[in-house]
């Protein structure tokens, strides 16, 4: 059988990681050949939206890369990456999708051993992991989650609310900021993997729960959500199912 | 579309005639071609031949990386008459041919990074770039040789300059030099008129004893804050009679003899310091720490001393900036075998400058620090903290083995009959009568004996015992010393972390700074109008020092002579549609790039284009994705992500 080969997209910010990458070339420091590179300003730039397309397409691995903290070319770009990241592999999860299978490394363009290093051992660890089979409706589910508002805009709220506290003056901590943002994922992500299951056809809460393997009574709940933010209507017809609203 | 071949560089993994033909048959690709170096004259000729010829719409090629040549090749287009931004480059020999050995792999990797660019370039849009002017200024921070004449070549051009330097007089490492390699020409002797040239320059505003507190801006217009510490001394009240410095009680080590005397916490560095002015040392002066005693203004003759001065914040603007902060001296107490620090008799080679400067601590008599004697035997070892992988230092220092020829020929005209030994690893000679310098060197009698001592042992008397095998003889030597000086190598400067991070700047593994190029642009860094002149780029002797300090000022002068200069379009732009005016881009925003405002459509997040810096951490953390970064659009990402993984769908 032939050795499975991965494909690996590679986030690098121009500044540190796209450097460190042209070092190891300079170099002549040699790599394994499955990271495809797309040049970025900077690790912020990478909007989870963009890797989750990635997973859709058949990506088997992602891999960002940007300055060291403190180093970042944009001052702090680096750690809303960081943030980003965090955020997708907790959906990656939720996609049942092996969040390892997003990489984030802190790579300066002093570092071209350490570009090849990281590029060697992510890549055997997606190699480890082999082929990306995740159900398409679930990544599907997860590429709606990280273009969630609610989603987005705390994501970029992190850090401001951990460093300075909430609009009432108190302070957040990290782990309560964590369970909101849990609660959040958990919630959005049942609801899209709904939409996803509807978009295919009409179901019945009953249908659903099944097939998404979660208790009826939570599946009624966000069903009534989504009725009233009119995302889904009902069929009048028995049994009752519902449909994606298509106004 | 256009496939280099970069001599061998490339064609030789990549087959580079199976990627053109593969090239062929992507849709909307009219010509492709390979081509030996595109970045010939001949290869750009091509170029623009083909577009005018064939009327192109986009021009991709596939060579070396985009920070080697990409602004070669947007020239290239401009000049055809075709937007600069509807151009892309494929990187197939930095991240592809280089670091691949397999032909196969690396061709159809070659292929697939095409493809990619390939996709992104239907989708590139025209930019225009905006103009910003330039502020005709010029910044240096550091005042040794390296800032002092960058300062001077500049000021001399008619450019306004500030000469930052952090401690109160300039000068830096060379002032402390006694004689220069391989001439023996007096050091101060050559910098202090060019010190004192700064010190009374019309162009030159000289600030020192001042720390770098934030820089902002870019190329044509930063803006610097500076902070001067206070002298406490009236400097037009001063009539430097040094009563003052007399009356002081405090004694300290004195940091211009690298504690081998004393000063007092009010004094002048050293005799031909500039500016010229005393300065009271705040961290020691007794009044300052504990308050009483007040000897220096009861006795001050001229009311020059001031306890009121407070520390100033001085903001200026400028269109460029040098960075000259030189290095520092390897710490030798680090190498515990050669027990510097702990044997009196062991010192460094700048010790060793200071004991032989007629100014110094001996009036120019080199002794044994642990009897005062003249020394008899004395020995040199070469590359302490240099290639030394251990030391965290791979690199040579470049001038040690020079400097200690030079202080052995010194020592040689006060000792004639003294045994004088060099312990060295390579004597490396590569400058200008440098060889001819360490001839004359053996001629006189002094020892080199290739091999790097284990440890230094000390005996009863402060007597110096090294054991070493000689390389060259294969013999293992005993040699009792009077006087052991090491040579130690450069290292960063103190400071250049902080530097580096406001400044942007990146750093070599050595940890000096990184130049833009290390062949073609070495006194450039990769931040337009921020240049680099001296150590703080990598070790270097005097002479290269001037030259990359001239270097720098030439290219400070071709920025600051233009009206203004063209900033990059790469930047945030908001679709007022989408935008429903949360505020997460402005506070996410370092540069202060996106203001919410007040708008007829509504509260809306405006780009201040000239402060936007293009990052896209905005547009990446919209949550109506209602801003995009031109020329790093989603729909690009996306496609060369399509491009990459569904060759099939490459354009659809």
């Amino acid at each position: 059988m032939k050795e499975f080969s991965p494909k690996i997209i590679g986030f690098m910010c121009n500044w540190c990681s796209y450097a460190g990458a042209d070092l190891a070339g300079i170099s002549r420091i040699k790599y394994a050949p499955n990271l495809r590179i797309i040049r970025v300003l900077c690790s912020g730039r990478v909007d989870p939206y963009i890797v989750l397309t990635a997973f859709e397409k058949g990506a088997d691995g992602v891999l960002v890369a940007g300055c060291h903290p403190g180093d970042c070319h944009y001052i702090s770009g680096n750690y809303q990456a960081e943030k980003k990241v965090k955020t997708t592999r907790k959906i990656l999860k939720k996609a049942k999708i092996d969040e390892r299978r997003l990489g984030l490394e802190w790579i300066s363009a002093a570092e071209g051993q350490r570009f090849a290093d990281v590029v060697n051992e992510f890549t055997a660890l997606i190699k480890k992991l082999g082929p990306l089979q995740a159900e398409p409706q679930m990544v599907k589910a997860a590429k709606e989650e990280v273009a969630d508002f609610r989603i987005r805009w705390l994501v970029g709220k992190e850090i401001d609310l951990l460093e300075k506290g909430n609009v009432y003056g108190e302070d957040v901590l990290q782990e309560e900021f964590d369970k909101v943002m849990d609660d959040i994922i958990g919630t959005q992500f049942l609801r899209n993997s709904i939409l996803a299951a509807l978009e295919e056809n009409p179901m019945s809460a009953k249908e659903l729960a099944e097939k998404l393997g979660v208790p009826t009574d939570s599946v009624v709940e966000n069903l009534i959500q989504l009725k009233r933010g009119q995302k889904v209507r009902l069929i009048e017809d028995h049994p009752l199912r519902y449909e994606v609203s298509t106004w | 579309m256009y496939v280099c071949h970069c001599g061998l560089n490339i064609g030789a993994v990549v087959d580079v005639g199976a990627v053109t033909e593969y090239v062929k048959t992507l849709p909307g690709v009219v010509v492709a071609k390979e081509s030996t170096y595109t970045c010939s004259d001949s290869g750009q000729w091509a170029i623009q031949e083909d577009i005018e010829k064939h009327n192109l719409s986009r021009v991709v090629v596939a060579s070396c990386s985009p920070r080697m040549h990409g602004d070669t090749f947007m020239k290239t287009c401009e000049q055809a008459g075709l937007n600069p931004y509807l151009f892309e480059m494929v990187n197939i020999r930095e991240q592809c041919s280089w670091v691949h050995t397999d032909k196969k792999e690396a061709t159809e990797k070659a292929k697939d990074l095409i493809r990619m660019a390939v996709a992104k370039a239907w989708l590139l849009q025209p930019l225009e770039r905006q103009k910003s002017p330039v502020h005709k200024s010029a910044l240096v921070i550091g005042g040794g040789v390296a800032g002092i004449f960058s300062a001077l070549y500049l000021a001399n051009a008619g450019i306004k300059t500030y000469l930052v330097e952090k401690k109160p007089s300039i000068g830096g490492h060379m002032a402390q030099l006694d004689k220069t390699f391989p001439t023996l020409d007096c050091s101060l002797c050559i910098l202090s008129p060019r010190m004192a040239d700064v010190g009374k320059h019309e162009n030159i505003e000289l600030i020192t004893y001042a720390d770098i507190e934030d820089v902002s801006g870019y190329a044509g217009n930063f803006h610097v804050k500076v902070k001067k510490k206070p002298r406490y001394i009236i400097k037009d009240n001063c009539r430097l009679c040094g009563i003052c410095t007399e009356k002081c009680p405090v004694s300290l080590l004195d940091e211009f003899n690298v504690g081998l005397k004393e000063r007092k916490a009010i004094y002048i560095p050293f005799p031909q310091a500039v500016p010229n002015c005393y300065v009271i040392d705040s961290d020691h002066c007794l009044h300052i720490t504990k308050g009483g005693c007040m000897l220096c203004e009861k006795n001050c003759p001229s009311e020059a001393i001031d306890f009121d001065q407070t520390a100033e914040d001085i903001e200026v603007d400028v269109g460029a900036i040098i960075v000259a902060t030189g290095f520092q001296l390897y710490d030798a107490t680090q190498k515990k075998e050669y027990g510097y620090g702990r044997y009196p008799n062991v010192i460094t080679n700048m010790d060793f400058e200071r004991l032989v400067g007629a100014d110094g601590p001996t009036h120019g008599k080199v002794l044994r620090p642990s009897d005062e004697k003249p020394p008899q035997k004395i020995a040199f070892i070469q590359c302490v903290g240099s290639r030394d992988k251990q030391e965290g230092a791979e690199y040579c220092s470049r001038i040690c083995c020079m400097a200690t020829v030079k202080q052995a020929t010194m020592l040689r005209e006060k000792y004639p009959d003294a045994d004088i030994y060099v312990y060295y690893t390579d004597m490396r000679t590569p400058g200008k009568g440098f060889e001819e310098f360490y001839q004359r060197g053996r001629e006189q009698g002094i020892v080199f004996i290739r091999g790097k001592p284990g440890e230094i042992e000390e005996d009863e008397n402060h007597n110096l015992i090294i054991i070493s095998e000689d390389i060259d003889s294969g013999l293992i030597l005993r040699n009792t010393l009077d006087l052991a000086v090491l040579a130690c190598g450069l290292r960063p400067p103190e400071g250049i972390d902080q530097l580096a991070r406001m400044l942007h700047l990146s750093r070599s593994p050595d940890g000096f700074i990184m130049e833009a190029h290390p062949k073609l642009r070495p006194a450039e860094t990769a931040i337009p109008g921020v240049l680099l002149a001296g150590c703080v780029q990598f070790p270097k002797d005097i002479p290269d020092t001037v030259a990359q300090s001239g270097g720098a000022a030439a290219v400070a002068a071709e920025l600051l002579t233009k009206e203004e200069i063209e900033l990059s379009p790469v930047r945030a732009s908001v679709d007022t549609d989408l935008c429903i005016g949360c505020g997460l881009c402005e506070l996410l925003c370092d540069y202060g790039a996106v203001e919410v405002k007040r708008t007829d459509e509504g509260i809306k997040a405006q780009v201040v284009e000239v402060a936007c810096q293009g990052c896209g951490v905005c547009a990446a953390s919209c949550p109506r994705k209602a801003i995009t970064i031109h020329h790093f659009t989603e729909d690009q990402l996306m496609a060369q992500v399509s491009g990459a993984l569904v060759p099939e769908k490459v354009i659809s």
